[in-house]
């Protein structure tokens, strides 16, 4: 079972302009009309709204997602960004560089969910992002997560941070007496641990646990490095 | 309208026929008209417990397939009027009982009995899915053992998918004696990892199998430690309030000597 709480709006625009360091990005969805499309782009770029484009000369980038184009297609799109004789276009394709940075850094600010109850044996639980579980996680219950797992209550079974092979995700819980732990694809067992407010994570490859006092620190460290990553 | 609980375990052995065959009975001797369905089909125990074994004639099976009506297969108790058992079947195919079935079959009885206290087979397959299908609310039965306890919190699990209203504990078997000296499980610990509530608890007493194998349910003894604790159960089914009764193992001559004398 994937559980996840991110609602999705409706009614998307069919064009989506952001700003980025070097200029604008237009990202054209993917599934939109054609003609539709072309319409809205041409309201954009030369309607009455159309003067917030106006200035010096812009370095822009079009993305057209994984649509595929006929030549006429492209000209008719690309015809409209040339148009304007502020824009400079500086990339156009499927999957540009600029697309590609704007998504991680989405990807990357993980969901995060609460699930109130008790986890039960024989009950896979699947979280996209991280979790809180507010409740007990009983023996042979399983708990995974893409993200990082909290345990509000007794680990007694089975918990998978980062099952998508982010290894710097962690496990913690109030009592810390986990069947077994699995961070990213590192498995462990865990034998005869008992100890309240303890986390677990990854070094080198490694299955490490810590007392909860130095997660801050720890977790600092944590951000600091994935900003740098995303540099 | 009658209430029907169903009363499962997943784990075999715990005592669920026992459990079946005690709670109805109480429930009869408080003066609830009873009936008892055996869901446990190619294994039936429970009219063996109730020493309804020789009245036999026509089973739930029978009644799926229409080859009898259901009250021809209905077998009144031979000790209580209010008390009745509709048995499973021995040898035919158990595919005839379905889910639609069993719900419809239930559905009548419901109208004529206070309470229908369905007996489920262990494990979570098509028996046990069959045996849940009818129910209002479920019995969990439980020994302090690890391996049930696992299976209790499974079980619990589906039945809470299935939406069968909040399941209630049964700790069966307990040994205060091993209890106190932390070789087995205790209450607390088993009713705090299962999270729900505990309907009851029965100590382990050798009698309860002497009068199984008589045909005779513990209950209809009044002074044995096991026959309360199925009477007390009973009574709290009924919405009554009643205490969990003391486990104390008897102490000797030699107990009650130290306990005066300021001793543990």
């Amino acid at each position: 079972m994937i559980v996840n709480s991110e609602t999705l709006s409706d009614a998307k625009p069919p064009v989506t302009v952001k700003g980025t360091r070097d200029g604008l990005l237009f990202l054209l969805d993917e599934q939109a009309d054609m003609d539709h499309l072309c319409e809205y782009l041409h309201s954009l770029l030369f309607g009455e709204t159309a003067s917030i484009f106006d200035g010096p000369v812009i370095e822009v980038v079009v993305d057209y997602g994984k649509r595929a184009l006929t030549p006429e297609e492209a000209w008719r799109i690309l015809g409209q960004f040339q148009a304007r004789d502020n824009f400079l276009i500086k990339s156009w394709g499927g999957g540009t560089d600029a697309r590609q940075s704007m998504f991680q850094r989405k990807s990357s600010a993980r969901a995060q969910h609460i699930y109130h109850g008790l986890v039960r044996s024989g009950q896979p639980l699947m979280f996209d992002g991280d979790v809180v579980i507010i409740g007990d996680v009983n023996p042979s219950g399983h708990v995974q997560a893409t993200g990082d797992i909290y345990v509000f209550g007794r680990l007694l079974g089975i918990a998978h941070a980062g099952m998508h092979g982010d290894t710097t995700a962690i496990i913690a819980a109030a009592e810390f007496a986990p069947m077994q732990l699995r961070i990213a694809d590192v498995i462990s067992r865990a034998p005869q641990l008992k100890a309240t407010m303890e986390y677990a994570y990854l070094m080198d490859n490694q299955m490490m646990v810590a007392e909860m006092k130095q997660f801050m620190t720890w977790n600092k460290a944590r951000r600091r490095h994935t900003n740098q990553e995303r540099r | 309208m009658g209430s029907v609980i169903v009363v499962t375990s997943g784990k075999g052995g715990v005592g669920k026929t026992t459990t079946t065959a005690n709670m109805s009975t109480a429930l009869a001797l408080l003066g609830k008209k009873v009936c008892i369905v055996d869901a446990d089909i190619g294994l039936r125990n429970l009219d063996v417990v109730m020493g309804l074994e020789n009245r036999i004639i026509y089973d739930i099976v029978d009644v799926a397939n229409g080859d009898c009506r259901l009250e021809q297969a209905l077998i009144r108790d031979k000790r209580f009027e209010h008390l009745t058992l509709l048995p499973a079947a021995q040898t035919k195919d158990k595919r005839a009982l379905t889910e639609a079935k069993m719900v419809d079959l239930v559905g009548q009885l419901k109208v004529n009995y206070d309470y229908v206290v369905i007996d489920c087979p262990a494990g979570i397959e098509e028996g046990f899915k069959v045996a849940v299908a009818p129910a209002d609310s479920a019995i969990v039965v439980t020994t302090p053992e690890n391996t049930a306890v696992r299976d209790a919190d499974r079980v619990i699990g589906l039945l809470e998918r299935d939406k069968v209203g909040d399941p209630r504990l049964i700790v069966n078997r307990i040994r205060p004696d091993m209890v106190k000296r932390g070789e087995m499980l205790d209450i607390d610990e088993i009713v705090q990892m299962l999270g729900c509530d505990l309907l009851g608890v029965v100590p382990d007493d050798e009698a309860v199998i002497r009068n199984a194998n008589r045909g005779e349910p513990i209950v209809i003894q009044p002074n044995t430690p096991a026959s309360l604790a199925y009477r007390n159960i009973a009574r709290r089914i009924l919405g009554e309030s009643v205490p969990l009764m003391q486990l104390e193992e008897k102490s000797g001559l030699w107990g009650r000597v130290r306990k005066l004398i300021g001793g543990r």
